[in-house]
């Protein structure tokens, strides 16, 4: 591989910095508001520390507060997002793997229809998921919130155009000569092959989960059930009263964020070799 | 700066976009979950759902639970951002599984009248408590013949102000509107502004036309009248454009970042807010502890004693409770019983509604950072003389969307309050008319 010049090297260090920054920067606003009460918050400047940091003790205040509800709804946001991202997953490698590799009549209309699933945001399904959940009794239960969270049609999207390029047929054929059942074949050789796409599906998954707000907020009404997100809000709404909340809700957001941080550090490394391959292959 | 803010306009968006989807989804009204109501049989064991988001609500409802084992509240705690709490109660009461019990704001209650949402408490004999509490809020769920919830709590409205900065400008406590003009001048002349015109702040608004004699809304038969540019709405709307225009008063929202922080540099020394306000000041700004002192609101008539309110809820019985007699008595409990003032009190929920069960001194919970003033006194005295005649009518929510957009338009481009005024007034008539109901201009 030969080097490109240094001008190209300089230009893309210096877009792929300023990139970092421009996402890094709330981030650390984050870690600094961690260390301030409301009146800090707000009287003192964002990037820096104030007179008085005290994270530890704030962070005890997030988790302790409102008989430890915090703790609670990172319990419940660590369910959500990580039963609903698994099972995702496994779906999206399922049908992903069919529609690329079995042919059937109407095929291509099961995929258009999926990939028109991808177009329609979340928030407009919403509403018309809460009626069809409230008719069946599931509103204001965990499986208002799972259930939903169990497909992505981005997910057997990304899985079928994956499976066409990683998965050969001639692997298949091999295999079926060889006496293996479908089942088999796919759990054995399918899944193991796809395992760089099914990263990729299960975090970006598990990322939306975790940041989906309208979907709980619409289903759920025991904040007993609440994930993060919906129950930091209902600490902001009601700071005016309890101005305490503001530096409770920091602190809240700052820890919700490290689950995501660990996440990505520790698949990075198969989202990046999985890309590659896959644009080698195909 | 602080990310507390952001998601606002977002949030309003998506309030905005459920209200319009609840619109399109429910003609028509919900289906009852439980059948008719009935009467609980001696003995019987029930438990009720109680939708509400004052922290420390639950102290109360564990109080209730220990001393009536038959009939069992369990508190959802709703999240209450932008009304998103009343979102999801329009959408339970259209796909049929609304709690018993809700705490709404008084603005509201009509809005649930509309889609048929709560129960008529007058037929199980609420009448008979009218005299429990302050007769204006009682009159708040009051609508024709029916009693629509039991008050809990207000936000009369006053001044809070700096003592220590206006005893060293010389500045007297502002008695009417022009001591109040006056003032500011001075404050602008030692670089500082007295207070804030938030544009979007519809509630605040609302509050100063109220206590000018506003009624924006009033009705007739079945027809809702609507007087949002009336002469007293548009007194105090020129009041401020002429302050705004003057730049004695600054034009940033209050209740968000750069206002905390003047609050708590002096760079705003005053601000005209309601009973609730004194958490506020006093958690966000502890430096100035011992400073700050409440005062009634300045008057339009010298020694006039006209007040207003900004704020405050009741609690209601949605129309599909199973056991509304029940529920009402846990509200009428709730709102009265002495012990549960005082851990409501304690909670921070606002203005007891209830005539008695508590001194007013309980109220001075942060006596220590207004000085030692008994500052309670002010916001009781304000609150038995707000004016009576003030009604709520439907989309509250939509109203102050139009005038925060108005104001905020006219600011930008320096047109007259007067016709951002004229143009809520037009939108307000057509949002009313595209929810099929009667309306006239009260013009």
């Amino acid at each position: 591989m030969t080097r490109p010049p240094a001008r190209y090297r300089i230009i893309t260090a210096t877009l792929l910095t300023i990139a970092a920054l421009y996402f890094l920067t709330p981030v650390y606003w984050l870690v600094i508001s961690t260390t301030k009460n409301t009146a800090d918050l707000f009287g003192t400047f964002g990037f820096w520390f104030s007179r008085h940091p005290h994270p530890i003790d704030h962070l005890t205040a997030v988790l302790t507060y409102d008989h430890g509800s915090y703790l609670r709804w990172f319990a419940n946001s660590l369910l959500y997002a990580g039963i609903g991202a698994t099972t995702a997953t496994l779906l999206s490698a399922a049908a992903g793997y069919a529609l690329a590799k079995y042919a059937f009549p109407g095929r291509e209309t099961v995929f258009n229809i999926v990939l028109a699933g991808v177009l329609i945001p979340g928030t407009a399904l919403a509403l018309p998921l809460y009626f069809l959940f409230s008719e069946m009794g599931l509103s204001n239960t965990y499986w208002a919130v799972l259930l939903p969270s169990a497909v992505s049609p981005f997910g057997v999207y990304l899985c079928r155009i994956y499976a066409a390029a990683a998965v050969p047929d001639s692997l298949l054929e091999a295999a079926r000569i060889d006496g293996a059942g479908e089942a088999r074949i796919f759990a054995g050789l399918g899944l193991r092959l796809m395992t760089p796409a099914l990263v990729t599906v299960f975090l970006f998954q598990f990322v939306h989960i975790w940041n989906n707000y309208f979907l709980p907020l619409v289903m759920l009404s025991d904040s007993g059930l609440y994930p993060i997100q919906l129950g930091l809000t209902s600490w902001t709404g009601y700071a005016d009263r309890r101005p305490e909340l503001y530096q409770y809700t920091v602190g809240g957001a700052f820890l919700s964020v490290v689950p995501l941080m660990i996440l990505m550090t520790v698949l990075q490394k198969y989202w990046r070799t999985g890309l590659t391959d896959g644009s080698v292959k195909a | 700066m602080s990310t507390h803010h952001l998601p606002r306009r977002t949030l309003l968006g998506t309030a905005a976009a459920t209200a319009a989807g609840l619109t399109l989804a429910g003609c028509g009204t919900g289906t009852e979950r439980g059948g008719p109501p009935r009467e609980r049989k001696k003995g019987q064991r029930i438990t009720l759902t109680f939708w509400s988001w004052v922290p420390g609500i639950d102290k109360p409802v564990d109080l209730w639970n220990r001393h009536h084992p038959d009939v069992h509240v369990t508190v959802e705690k709703v999240s209450a951002v932008n009304g998103q709490q009343y979102a999801k109660m329009h959408a339970a009461i259209k796909a049929g599984n609304p709690p018993d019990l809700g705490q709404i704001e008084y603005p509201v209650i009509p809005g649930f009248l509309l889609d048929n949402g709560l129960r008529d408490l007058a037929p199980l004999g609420a009448a008979r408590h009218k005299n429990r509490f302050v007769g204006w809020q009682w009159q708040q769920s009051v609508f024709g013949n029916g009693i629509y919830a039991i008050p809990q709590a207000s936000g009369p409205m006053g001044l809070f102000l700096r003592q220590d900065l206006f005893d060293k400008w010389d500045i007297e406590t502002p008695h009417t509107w022009d001591d109040y003009e006056s003032a500011a001048r001075t404050v602008r002349k030692k670089g500082a502004w007295i207070d804030t015109f938030a544009p979007t702040n519809g509630n605040r608004f609302a509050g100063f036309a109220w206590q000018a004699g506003a009624t924006w809304y009033t009705t007739h038969g079945d027809t809702w009248i609507i007087h949002i540019d009336d002469g007293p709405t548009r007194k105090v709307a020129d009041y401020w454009e002429a302050l705004v225009k003057q730049q004695l008063v600054k034009t940033i929202p209050d209740r968000q970042n750069a206002w905390y922080k003047d609050i708590q540099t002096g760079a705003v020394p005053a601000w005209l807010g309601a009973s609730w306000g004194d958490a506020l000041l006093a958690g966000n700004a502890p430096a100035t502890h011992g400073n700050w002192r409440a005062a009634p609101m300045p008057q339009w008539t010298k020694g006039a004693d006209a007040q207003a309110n900004w704020g405050g809820s009741a609690t209601t019985v949605f129309a599909a409770a199973t056991y509304p007699e029940d529920a009402l008595e846990f509200a009428l409990w709730l709102n009265t019983d002495p012990a549960s003032l005082a851990l409501l009190i304690d909670g921070g929920y606002g203005f007891p509604s209830a005539k008695k069960g508590y001194t007013t001194t309980d109220l001075d919970v942060d006596k220590e950072f207004f000085g030692g003033q008994h500052y309670s006194t002010v916001f009781a005295d304000a609150g038995a003389h707000v004016d009576t005649r003030w009604k709520w009518g439907p989309g509250v929510d939509t109203l102050y969307q139009r005038l925060g957009d108005a104001f905020t338009d006219a600011l930008g481009d320096g047109s007259s309050f007067r016709s951002a005024l004229t143009k809520v007034q037009a939108h307000t008539l057509t949002d009313l008319k595209d929810k099929g109901l009667k309306v006239e201009s009260g013009g």
